[in-house]
This record gives C-alpha cells, sequence and structure tokens, in this order.
C-alpha cells in the first residue's frame, strides 16, 4: 500500500505541470518552447490591445492566483495594468523578487533611456524603450532566462528544459541566418511608426525611424504635428508608415494620402496580425517592412 | 557592419576557390557572428532595483488634486442644511466636496505606497482638505501569506460593495450614489480594523473576506465600545466573451447602532464591461443596499439603489448617464439623475462636466428640486495609479 502511495505520488510529481503566466504573446511562446510538456502557458495581454493598457479584468486575479511563475516584459510596459492585479491575486510564488517572478528585461539592455524624464514630455518609458520583443536577436537570450529559472524552481525537470534550450536555440539561429539574409536584401531605409514599437527591430536592420505620430508617447496625434511629419515624410522619401493595430488609422492613413507613403499594419506581438509561431511573428514584420 | 566586411572578404575567396571546405568554413563563421550580435545584445546585465517602483527605495508618492466650479439654483446656506426624508435630519449633512455654488477646492491627497519589507507593504491617503487635514487610509497588507490569503490591518476602506473602497476622485460620478450617502455618510465604511481575504484556487475568480471594524459610522452604526462591526462579502467573475467581462458581489454589514440595538445592511452588485478595443468600453454597474434596524421606530427597514451605464469614447472622451432611487422608505419617491462628460487631456488629468437633477432633498422644511451643474477638475501627479478594473 505504501509503495503504491509513493509510486503515485512520484508520478503525479513527475506528471504535474508547471503553470506559467506570460504577460504577452511573444513571452508565452518563448515560454513554451523551453517548458515543453512540463509547463501550461497562460498569456494575460490580448495580443489585440494596446500592452500599455491591458484591461485589469478580475478573471486575470484566478489566473495570476495559481501560476507557478510570472514572466513579464519589464522596462515599465505592465505598470499601467498589473501591479495591482499581482497584489490582489495573493500568490506569493509570483511576487516580485521570488523565484516565480521573472522580469524578462533584466536580461536585455533597454536603448533610448531618456536623460531627464517628465510627463511633460508625455507618458514615456522612463526605463528605456520596453518594446524590444520585436528584435529576434532578444528571443535566445530570453529562452535562456527562462530555462534557467524554470530549472530553479523545478529542479526534477532540469535537464529537460536544458535539452529544450539547446535544440530551440540550434532551431533559432538558423532561423535568424536566414532571416538576416532576407533582411540583408530589404530595400526600406526609412519608415515613421506610431509609437515607439519597431525601434529595436529598425535598430538591428539600420532602418531609420524618422519619426512618429503620436506627437509624445501616449498623446493622440494633433493636426500641427501631423503637419510636421508630413514634411519630414516628404524631405526623406519614407515610403513606409508602420501602423500597429491596435491605435486609430485615420491619421496613417491622411499622411499616406498626403505623402504616397504606405501604411503597413505590423504586428506588435506574437499573433496581433495571424500567424502562430515565432518565426511567423518576425517573418511578418520583415515581409510588411521590405515588401 | 564587420560581418558584411567580412562576407565580402569570404565570398571573394570562395568564389575564387570555390570548394566546399570553404563553404564550412564561411557557415561556421556565420555561426559565430549571430553569436557575437546575441552576447552583443546580452551586454551588460543591468541590475535595477526593481521592476514596478519608481523611486529605488522611497515610497511611491502620488499627489491628486480635486477642484470644482458649480451653478445650483439654490443658495449655499439653503443646501447645506438640507435633509433627506428618513436618512438625514436638517443640518447633519456632512458636505466635505461641491458644496459651494461658485467655487470650491475639494481636497488635495497625497497618496503613498511602499513595499516595507518581503512580508508587508504599506499604503496611506493623507486627506488635505481647506479646514481639516485627515488619514483617508493608512494600513499595513501581508504579500507573502501562503493559501490565497491576504491580510490589512489598520485604517481602511471597506471591500463592502462595489464602490466603497473606491476614492472620490475614481468614482465615474462626482457626487456619491444617494443610497450611500443616506446609509453612510460622504466616507462610506471607512474605519479602524482588519481585513482577511481569500482568493479561491479555481479557474473562476471567486474571492471572500471578512472584516473586523470598530464601527465608527453613525449613520448606519456608531457604537464603539468594543469592535462592533462585521463585514462579509462574496465577489465572483465571469467572461461571458473574451470582450465582455461581468463582475458579481453580495455584502453583508452587521454593527451595533446607536440606540443599542443591531443594524444589518445587505448588499448586491454587478458590473458588466463590454470592450470594444483598447480604449473604448461600455461599462454597466449597479448596486442596490437594504438597511434593516433594530430598536427604531420608522424607517426600520429601508433600501435604495444606482444605476449608471458609462461610455468611454477613446482614451480621450467618455460620457455617462446614472439613476438613483431610494426604494422602501417613509418617503420612497426618491430619485435623483445625473448626465456627466469627461475629458482627459492626458492620463493624468480630467475635466468632468455634469449636471443632475435631484429629487431627494427637503429644503426649509418642503421638497426642493435641485438642479445642478458642475464642473470638475481632478489631477494625479506623480507616481502612476494602475488603472482599476
Ligand atoms: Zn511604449
Amino acid at each position: 500500500m505504501k509503495k503504491l502511495l509513493l509510486l503515485l505520488v512520484t508520478n503525479l510529481a513527475l506528471f504535474a505541470s508547471m503553470q506559467i503566466d506570460t504577460t504577452y504573446s511573444t513571452l508565452g511562446a518563448i515560454a513554451k518552447k523551453v517548458g515543453g510538456d512540463f509547463v501550461k502557458v497562460t498569456v494575460l495581454g490580448s495580443n489585440k490591445y494596446d500592452p500599455h493598457f491591458i484591461v485589469p479584468k478580475p478573471s486575470l486575479l484566478a489566473k495570476l492566483r495559481r501560476a507557478d511563475l510570472l514572466i513579464i516584459n519589464g522596462g515599465g510596459l505592465e505598470i499601467g495594468w498589473l501591479p495591482p492585479l499581482l497584489r490582489n491575486a495573493h500568490n506569493p510564488k509570483i511576487n516580485e523578487g521570488s523565484l516565480g517572478f521573472l522580469d524578462a528585461s533584466q536580461s536585455l539592455e533597454l536603448i533610448d533611456k531618456p536623460t531627464t524624464v517628465s510627463r511633460a514630455f508625455g507618458d514615456v518609458h522612463a526605463e528605456g524603450n520596453p518594446h524590444y520583443i520585436t528584435d529576434p536577436y532578444t528571443v535566445p537570450i530570453i529562452a535562456e532566462a527562462i530555462a534557467s529559472r524554470l530549472a530553479q524552481i523545478d529542479p526534477i525537470h532540469k535537464f529537460a528544459y536544458k535539452q529544450n534550450l539547446q535544440n530551440f536555440k540550434k532551431e533559432w539561429s538558423s532561423f535568424l541566418t536566414q532571416f538576416d539574409a532576407k533582411m540583408a536584401q530589404c530595400s526600406t531605409k526609412e519608415v515613421v511608426q506610431y509609437h515607439e514599437l519597431f525601434n529595436y527591430f529598425l535598430k538591428r536592420y539600420n532602418i531609420e525611424n524618422i519619426g512618429t505620430i503620436e506627437p509624445l508617447p501616449g498623446i493622440a496625434p494633433s493636426s500641427k504635428h501631423t503637419l510636421e511629419l508630413i514634411m519630414l515624410i516628404k524631405q526623406n522619401k519614407v515610403k513606409k508608415i508602420l501602423q500597429d493595430v491596435y491605435h486609430e488609422r485615420k491619421t496613417a492613413q491622411f499622411i499616406a494620402a498626403k505623402t504616397g507613403a504606405k501604411v503597413v499594419v505590423i504586428p506588435h506581438d506574437l499573433g496581433a496580425v495571424g500567424g502562430k509561431t515565432l518565426e511567423d511573428f518576425y517573418n511578418n514584420i520583415a515581409s510588411k517592412i521590405c515588401k | 557592419m564587420p560581418k558584411k566586411i567580412a562576407l565580402g572578404v569570404l565570398c571573394a575567396i570562395s568564389l575564387s576557390a570555390n570548394n566546399t571546405a570553404l563553404e564550412k568554413r564561411v557557415e561556421l563563421l556565420e555561426k559565430k557572428l549571430q553569436e557575437l550580435q546575441i552576447q552583443n545584445t546580452q551586454a551588460k546585465y543591468q541590475t535595477r532595483s526593481s521592476s514596478f517602483s519608481q523611486n529605488a527605495y522611497l515610497p511611491d508618492i502620488a499627489l491628486i488634486l480635486n477642484m470644482s466650479s458649480i451653478a445650483r439654483n439654490i443658495d449655499n446656506t439653503q443646501y447645506e442644511n438640507f435633509a433627506i426624508p428618513g436618512f438625514i435630519t436638517t443640518g447633519s449633512a456632512q458636505l466635505p466636496f461641491n458644496k459651494n455654488r461658485g467655487f470650491n477646492l475639494n481636497y488635495a491627497e497625497l497618496a503613498l505606497h511602499s513595499v516595507v519589507d518581503p512580508y508587508f507593504e504599506a499604503f496611506a491617503m493623507l486627506h488635505i482638505h481647506p479646514d481639516h487635514t485627515a488619514i483617508g487610509e493608512g494600513y499595513v497588507k501581508t504579500t507573502s501569506l501562503p493559501y490565497g490569503l491576504g491580510i490589512k490591518a489598520g485604517k481602511f476602506k471597506s471591500s463592502f460593495g462595489r464602490i466603497n473602497a473606491k476614492h472620490q476622485h475614481a468614482w465615474n460620478f462626482d457626487e456619491q450614489p444617494i443610497i450611500y450617502k443616506a446609509l453612510f455618510g460622504p466616507g462610506s465604511i471607512g474605519d479602524m480594523g482588519i481585513s482577511t481575504q481569500w482568493v479561491a484556487p479555481t479557474d473562476t475568480y471567486v474571492m471572500v473576506g471578512v472584516e473586523l471594524l470598530q464601527g465608527s459610522n453613525k449613520r448606519s452604526f456608531g457604537n464603539t465600545q468594543k469592535n462592533n462591526l462585521t463585514v462579509a462579502y462574496l465577489k465572483t467573475s465571469l467572461d461571458i466573451t473574451q470582450n465582455l467581462s461581468t463582475l458579481t458581489g453580495i455584502s453583508f454589514a452587521r454593527g451595533k447602532n446607536l440606540f443599542g440595538g443591531d443594524t444589518d445592511i445587505y448588499n448586491v452588485e454587478l458590473t458588466m464591461q463590454q470592450q470594444f478595443n483598447s480604449y473604448s468600453s461600455l461599462t454597466w454597474q449597479s448596486e442596490a443596499l437594504y438597511r434593516k434596524r433594530q430598536n427604531i421606530a420608522t424607517d426600520a427597514k429601508q433600501a435604495g439603489f444606482y444605476t449608471q451605464l458609462v461610455y468611454k469614447y477613446n482614451k480621450n472622451y467618455a460620457t455617462g448617464i446614472r439613476y438613483d432611487g431610494i426604494v422602501k422608505n417613509s418617503v420612497d419617491d426618491l430619485q435623483k439623475y445625473t448626465v456627466m462628460a469627461q475629458y482627459h487631456p492626458f492620463p493624468m488629468s480630467r475635466l468632468r462636466l455634469s449636471y443632475s437633477y435631484d429629487k431627494t432633498k427637503v429644503i426649509d422644511g418642503s421638497r426642493k428640486n435641485i438642479h445642478t451643474v458642475m464642473l470638475t477638475l481632478n489631477i494625479a501627479a506623480g507616481a502612476h495609479g494602475a488603472h482599476d478594473y
């Protein structure tokens, strides 16, 4: 009887899966790659919505309550919606500072860190631009951070996580080779965007960001700023206006009509504009910007 | 750039030699370059102290300013002495906000939050009125209890009902629902005590809470010879679709009133929110309250409700309507209608224009309908208050 019970308990331990919550979908896909069959991944924020303003539905509390690991983007991206949810979920495993709390931005260096921070400049990201996920080179770094954290939380499966990580890194490295080759053919050299969502991608592939449709971060477009942007687009012969899925599209269409530049709707997160895999996500960004 | 040069050189070599060994080497070098690029990205590991706090070890501080300009068909001295039949007698209404025709500085509030240590966090809301200062809230809350438990102790706004725990500047309308004003006064249930909440480990959000409070709210309780008020509630949330969420709750409060008997108050709440996009939504929120008091001859049983609809058009504009009604009372034809439109030039500031038609007041001994047009300005500066549901 005792043996049977022991068998049952060890079996349960072997098949028990770690519950991982991620704030956004690309992080969720990376976590799934690393965790494989031993994890269940729940994405909290819908990829159709503005990542700065995810609606803090009470149902998210139930998801946080049972998480073993919470992976956030960090860099202040979640500050407008996650802290009260985290506080009210009453799950000490995923409190900031606990083993079950992983801020993916801590493994990366953020760019565009402002030297002076004041709300007079809009709703700026004080810690630098947090939208690093558009750079495909950040993927293996995040995967590594997740793998080492999973190994700490769930040491029984640490070799599986290590193996998953190695396989994924190999896979990703060959993807990057193809991807870089494709980007080397990219003729687009200048773009404008709505919010500075794609700076990391643009920087990686030497594409210049000429300006943003929003006059200041988080502030709706003004006619004065739009006219200035139209001038800039004409001067620099910009061909592409990068539009995300969640902002209004009228301003971009107006600018397009005045300048002849083309509006392309780009995913800011996996699945925002179709596509199921990490590869789809980056290929989609590349083809929209370059074509 | 070095990648391009390296590739160029290697291409030239491979063209002239064109053998497989060299191609292999190209591949290897490309791999190496890629790894270097990844390492580059990894760069320096920054040691930021915290992901959420905005000042390393100082508490997060926010300053909230609330002011208004009002036009009303009643003199200020008459308005101050209004009564609500069955609930508020002449002269006993407390009016901390939006009292005067003309201009009002309602308050300045300092909201402080800090993580104390790995086990506690502390909140304080210092409420500064033009003529007095008060600790609106001041409490510590556990952060590390197991089994989904959370305990707070100090002075806090009770989680009884839906609007009770929310601060005035977080309301969708500037004036308190009549039933809340009638049963609790402007501070609602905000009291000294201990609260324990438990979140169930279920797929559906279920939260139950019990609060032991002093019972210092004189309108419904008021006997504070010992801690005489107990509040309990259950709340649950269902997402009907990805974009349609609901929050339902039932609450109960039992305390000792000033007449030596018990006061029982029941509350049911329902909120439904349809999200159209990141910035646009339609929210329907309603609460009904029922009060039963012992040792009181008339109006021992009273009830009222409010129901409101708020439409957020985009980041900047929103509009809403509210209906307030008293349904059980010696005088039960008491209603109030409110409409509002608000403009957020920026998330931190809000201008709100509202009109209300109030048929709940008695002034100078007779019922008097009150028309109010109000323009309020609310500013929240400093640390980001995250958006609540
Ligand atoms: Zn941003």
